[in-house]
């Protein structure tokens, strides 16, 4: 599988990259021979949570075994330096390491978390003082939210190694500045951060469809059959992320291992048809009879 | 919303401060995308009184664009005005005749040394399925008005067509293939051909309506062919 260098953290990561919330819906067995699976397609990024139910805990034991094959990524959502460290130190509890590759802010969404996690007591503080403690690496940050927010961090945050963020056709399509993500990766890129691209395999939202009732343990609705994977994973990787994050339903991961084996890039004209195919087909009504 | 295709053809193309005449104006997408990229003005010409009040909403009607209610063969503009042409999608809907007069008008405006844009479709491919909902469209305007409401003509024809008015040509670049015909685009194209004949009572119009009625958008639809750019220069 292709690798490419994760910013300037000395690591080259797979193009793919195992979201292991995938196995927070699998038995443990089913969770070991998930972690065999993607290590033998090559997948060598690895990302969990603490918030993906048991995902850490059945990561544990495959991650112990095969340790040094694993470039391990982590997050947490606390914002001040007390809970960013019980928290690093309980995914170390959980996950039975000594050690995360990959520490990042969790969901950045607002402004003012910007200013608590770089405040003197705030996350990043507790971050670097676990890096020079060996217990973590890297420092990397994800987001959902604005690409402004997004590029303020990079300004604010001069140690920030890596960024996670949605990047797929629908996003790419809309030239409005709320989803220019397109400008995080450009800067980030020029700024020697390596970028992690999620919702690369997103369709839409659910609607009213009860969560009791959706088919993917995903919060929207993925793409679900071989060739749309396959078309969004060319996408996002084409659009030149380090690495493109599976959705979190474990049925969906074999289907994004197969169209990351098979990645050779994606010409500017299939990138654009990709795009105006999915702006014309989330057009409610017939905007005109050309592209 | 400025479309990826419109984007990708303009990119090249020196926009700012020029002056531009975007020839059948649709929704206005090269319209906007005319002005974002700093376009000092900009006239969008288009017959269509929908297209012309959609455009209209969308930019304006003001100091840098100018909707103009006109067909592209009788253009109500002076010569050597333009710097800039484009016409986006427009060949496709003109028949050769068509084709051949509105490049003429299009090449009387044009300034010297100005660029002309030509963004259009290469034939579909044997096989795909958006070929019938084509043939369709044709046979009900044919049977209508006695004319093609498509033609999709290949690279190499608009581009001699042009070199035939004066331009030369400066490149061709592909914008979209396959093509993503949606089920969106079936059902336009359907209710056009609809509409098209709704005055029509003979038996070919009735079994043209049966087999329109019979199209299922989302089985129609299907990526196929090419959407491509050219973009000419005429002499200084």
């Amino acid at each position: 599988m292709e690798t490419r260098p994760l910013g300037e953290t000395g690591h080259d990561s797979t193009v793919m990259t195992f979201g292991a919330i995938a196995l927070n819906w699998l038995t443990q067995e089913g969770a070991n021979q998930m972690v065999e699976h993607v290590l033998d397609a090559g997948v060598n990024h690895f990302d969990v949570a603490p918030t993906y139910g048991d995902a850490e805990l059945k990561l544990g034991p495959k991650l112990r075994q095969h340790r040094d094959e694993i470039f391990l990524g982590c997050k947490t959502q606390a914002r001040d330096y007390e809970g960013a460290r019980e928290k690093l130190e309980r995914s170390l509890d959980r996950l039975g390491v000594d050690q995360i590759d990959l520490y990042q802010v969790h969901g950045l969404e607002y402004e003012h978390e910007l200013d608590e996690i770089t405040d003197d007591d705030g996350a990043l503080a507790a971050f670097r003082d676990a890096k020079d403690e060996g217990l973590i690496e890297h420092i990397g940050l994800t987001s959902h939210g604005s690409p402004q927010l997004i590029l303020d961090a990079i300004d604010r945050i001069d140690d920030l190694e890596t960024l996670m963020f949605p990047m797929n056709p629908v996003v790419v399509g809309k030239d409005d500045d709320e989803h220019d993500y397109a400008a995080v990766l450009e800067r980030a890129e020029s700024e020697g951060v390596g970028t992690l691209g999620i919702k690369a395999f997103a369709r839409g939202p659910w609607g009213e469809r009860p969560e009791a009732d959706r088919p993917f343990a995903n919060w929207y609705e993925p793409v679900d059959r071989p060739d749309e994977i396959r078309e969004r994973f060319d996408f996002a990787a084409a659009q030149g992320l380090t690495s493109v994050v599976n959705p979190g339903d474990p049925k969906l991961v074999t289907m994004v291992v197969d169209a990351a084996r098979r990645y050779d890039g994606m010409d500017d004209a299939a990138q654009r048809a990709l795009v105006e195919k999915l702006r014309h087909e989330e057009s409610p009504v017939p905007e005109q009879l050309h592209h | 919303m400025v479309p990826t295709t419109v984007r990708a053809a303009l990119a090249d193309q020196p926009v700012a401060d020029a002056v531009c005449l975007e020839a059948g104006a649709g929704v206005g997408n090269t319209t906007e995308g005319l002005l974002a990229a700093g376009a000092e003005r900009v006239y969008a010409v288009t017959d269509d009184p929908a297209h012309a009040r959609a455009t209209r909403e969308r930019v304006g009607d003001g100091a840098r664009a100018a909707v103009v209610r006109a067909d592209v063969r009788a253009v109500p503009l002076p010569d050597d005005s333009m710097d800039l042409i484009t016409a986006h999608g427009l060949c496709n809907v003109l028949p050769p005749d068509a084709l051949d007069a509105a490049l003429a008008e299009l090449s009387r405006v044009a300034a010297p040394g100005a660029r002309l844009v030509v963004d259009d479709y290469d034939p579909l491919p044997a096989g795909a399925r958006m070929r019938e909902v084509v043939a369709l469209a044709n046979a009900a305007s044919d049977l209508s008005s006695g004319e093609s409401a498509l033609t999709f003509y290949p690279a190499r024809h608009l581009r001699r067509v042009c070199e035939g008015w004066g331009w030369t040509v400066e490149r061709e670049t592909t914008l979209l293939e396959p093509v993503p015909w949606t089920p969106a685009h079936v059902r336009a194209h359907r209710d056009s051909a609809r509409e098209a004949l709704a005055d029509e009572s003979n038996a070919a119009a009735a079994a043209v309506r049966d087999a329109l009625d019979r199209l299922d958008p989302t089985r129609a639809a299907g990526d196929a062919g090419r959407m491509y750019s050219l973009a000419f220069r005429r002499p200084a």
